[in-house]
């Protein structure tokens, strides 16, 4: 960066990006004002990297040293204890119970999310009249709070007056508990889920679509190619990146879930749906163990991280960022 | 293009019935709110009576509803700003001036994206404990503490789309104003900035949308000084009871807003929500 500017002590580039003083050209050639032009992104940057340094990097470097300590809010006294707490956490029923909640609650959701999300994305285009409306309607979901959402539908689920169970009374079949029986809780949570998040999806992938290009497809469709065959050989793979992203998003916010849950089962019944979030939560807040709370969370980063690297790394394969 | 007949009329029917589901539960929830404390859980449903205000009035006066209103308010509104302030000048400086870690810097702000909130609601209730304790600096159960937690989602995002809106805007706009004499911090604020300012209100707006329904660092930080709306709503449940009509005022209030908000943003949305990765 600095070596081809060594020879002349202006050069044509900084006499543009100049103020008004400088024009006059009296004690601006020196190499302090180089400097200066050459690290002048630090002078915006810095203050907004400041910040996030303090607010996310402290928390993460804190959360290690924590992890290695044994550490209360109520005792003064901080052994040291190495990787204890990493291994008291990965031997912890509890814990790997609601790492396996996570996972299923990862999958399940994201996957429906993303075929209704598709296959909304895929329908609104068949439509004409009403679109713009149809569309609103759609995406009112993702703006709500989730924790109105999951209050809502402890209210549609409830089994004495809920609106679901009147309508399935309707149906002739009785009243169900479904947020109170161990069978039924994590899939209901699951399904409120996708119903908040799957227009996200189809916000994505339609926006995807939009800037696909028209040639490669009319030209299938003249050649009579059948609608399946251009779905399966061009939009799928043309929109890969925009997939991926959709995926991604889906994934990370999935892992992390905690509002939900926590109004509309708090974990139960017999930590069905506890989720990592949930469970950490507890363990700092509830149970007053931070350290054990903050290998865990080490633990949740390390793997969201490298589901996120592996994705990011497919991504960047074709997607120009930055 | 042109599509069948059959093949549009499924999708009306497919599409209505999705927009019913999402319309039901948002709209016969919001209508409990309306209902007198008598109907509010009968089976089945009530759906003719005397609208009545009075579950806002408990809500907002018995209950200090106004309190959280304006903690929320205030929360939301000064942590978009700082994003604002901070963000703009960054981001104005990623889609302007070519050094050598812009690229890095860019992707490792999407990363931060995937940080769960627990990993950053933890140690800053650490840190704020331990402030208190030791240095007297009290940011627990406070406005600022709050405001500048919530940076750990809003300024990336804040970075990342006002980048996107600079960078549609031609470099030659500020070199010619900077050759006619202007400084270049004179050019961004007297010739950029009201060129861009639709993105800075898209930017704040969608912002604002998410301190706004933010529960979790909340939760973690806030105490009675500073409890928000989203807090709030779970007090209207105690364990054997939910008092829904009260409960379904809160969350109107919490939803109408944003709802309101959505329609005015709705293009700009799929950019924001994705952190401008489409782009």
């Amino acid at each position: 960066m600095s070596t081809r500017r060594g020879g002349s002590p202006v050069n044509i580039k900084d006499m543009f990006h100049s103020n008004a003083s400088d024009d006059q050209g009296k004690i601006f050639s020196t190499r302090l004002y180089q400097l200066t032009q050459r690290h002048r992104h630090w002078f915006f940057i810095g203050p907004a990297l400041i910040i996030l340094l303090l607010v996310v990097i402290y928390p993460i470097i804190f959360s290690t040293g924590v992890s290695l300590f044994r550490v209360t809010f109520a005792s003064q006294s901080r052994p040291f204890v190495g990787l204890q707490n990493f291994e008291r956490m990965l031997g912890n029923d509890d814990f790997i119970q609601s790492a396996l909640n996570t996972l299923y609650y990862v999958f399940f959701s994201v996957s429906g999310s993303f075929i209704i999300g598709f296959g909304v994305a895929l329908l609104i285009r068949r439509v004409t009249a009403g679109k713009e409306l149809l569309r609103l309607i759609l995406i009112i979901p993702i703006t709500m709070a989730p924790i109105v959402v999951g209050l809502m539908w402890n209210w549609m689920l409830d089994p004495l007056f809920g609106l679901v169970n009147w309508f399935l009374g309707l149906l002739g079949i009785p009243g169900q508990t479904m947020l109170a029986q161990a069978s039924t809780a994590r899939l209901t949570v699951v399904l409120v889920d996708i119903w908040q998040w799957y227009p996200l999806v189809f916000l994505i992938i339609e926006a995807g679509m939009a800037t696909l290009p028209r040639a490669p497809f009319e030209s299938a469709r003249l050649e009579g190619v059948s609608s399946w065959i251009i779905f399966r050989r061009l939009t799928l793979p043309m929109l890969r990146p925009v997939i991926l992203v959709a995926l991604l998003l889906r994934t990370v916010d999935a892992f992390r879930t905690f509002d939900l849950v926590r109004v509309m089962t708090d974990g139960g019944p017999a930590l069905t749906t506890e989720t990592l979030s949930l469970y950490l939560y507890r363990t700092a807040f509830t149970f007053n163990k931070l350290s054990r709370a903050a290998a865990g969370s080490i633990l949740m980063l390390l793997f969201i991280g490298l589901i996120s690297a592996l994705m990011f790394r497919y991504l960047y394969r074709d997607v120009e960022v930055g | 293009m042109r599509v069948p007949r059959s093949e549009r009329i499924l999708a009306y029917v497919i599409l209505i019935v999705m927009a019913i589901l999402v319309l039901v539960p948002v709209l016969a929830g919001s209508v409990t709110a309306f209902k007198p404390q008598i109907i509010w859980v009968s089976s089945p449903p009530t759906w003719i009576f005397e609208p009545t205000l009075e579950n806002f009035e408990f809500v907002f006066f018995t209950r200090k509803g106004w309190l959280f209103l304006r903690n929320s308010l205030i929360i939301s509104i000064g942590s978009v700003v700082m994003a604002l302030i901070l963000g703009v000048p960054a981001a104005y400086a990623f889609a302007r001036f070519r050094f050598r870690s812009s690229k890095a810097l860019m992707q490792w702000l999407i990363s931060l994206r995937m940080i769960p909130p627990i990993v950053v609601g933890l140690p800053f209730y650490a840190m704020f404990l331990y402030l208190e304790r030791g240095l007297g600096i009290g940011l627990r159960d406070t406005f600022p503490g709050l405001i500048i937690t919530y940076q750990t989602f809003l300024l990336p995002l804040v970075i990342w789309m006002m980048r996107g809106y600079f960078a549609e805007l031609p470099a030659a706009m500020e070199e010619s104003a900077m050759v006619e004499g202007y400084t270049r911090l004179g050019a961004l604020w007297r010739v950029v900035l009201p060129v861009v300012w639709p993105g800075i209100v898209a930017t704040a707006i969608l912002n604002f949308i998410f301190a706004w329904n933010e529960f979790f660092l909340a939760l973690i930080l806030a105490g009675n000084r500073t409890s928000t709306l989203p807090m709030s709503a779970g007090t209207y449940i105690v364990r054997t009871r939910v008092e829904w009509g009260n409960l379904f005022s809160v969350n109107l209030i919490i939803m109408a807003p944003i709802i309101v908000l959505t329609i005015i943003l709705r293009r700009q949305l799929v950019k924001g929500l994705t952190f401008g990765i489409l782009e």
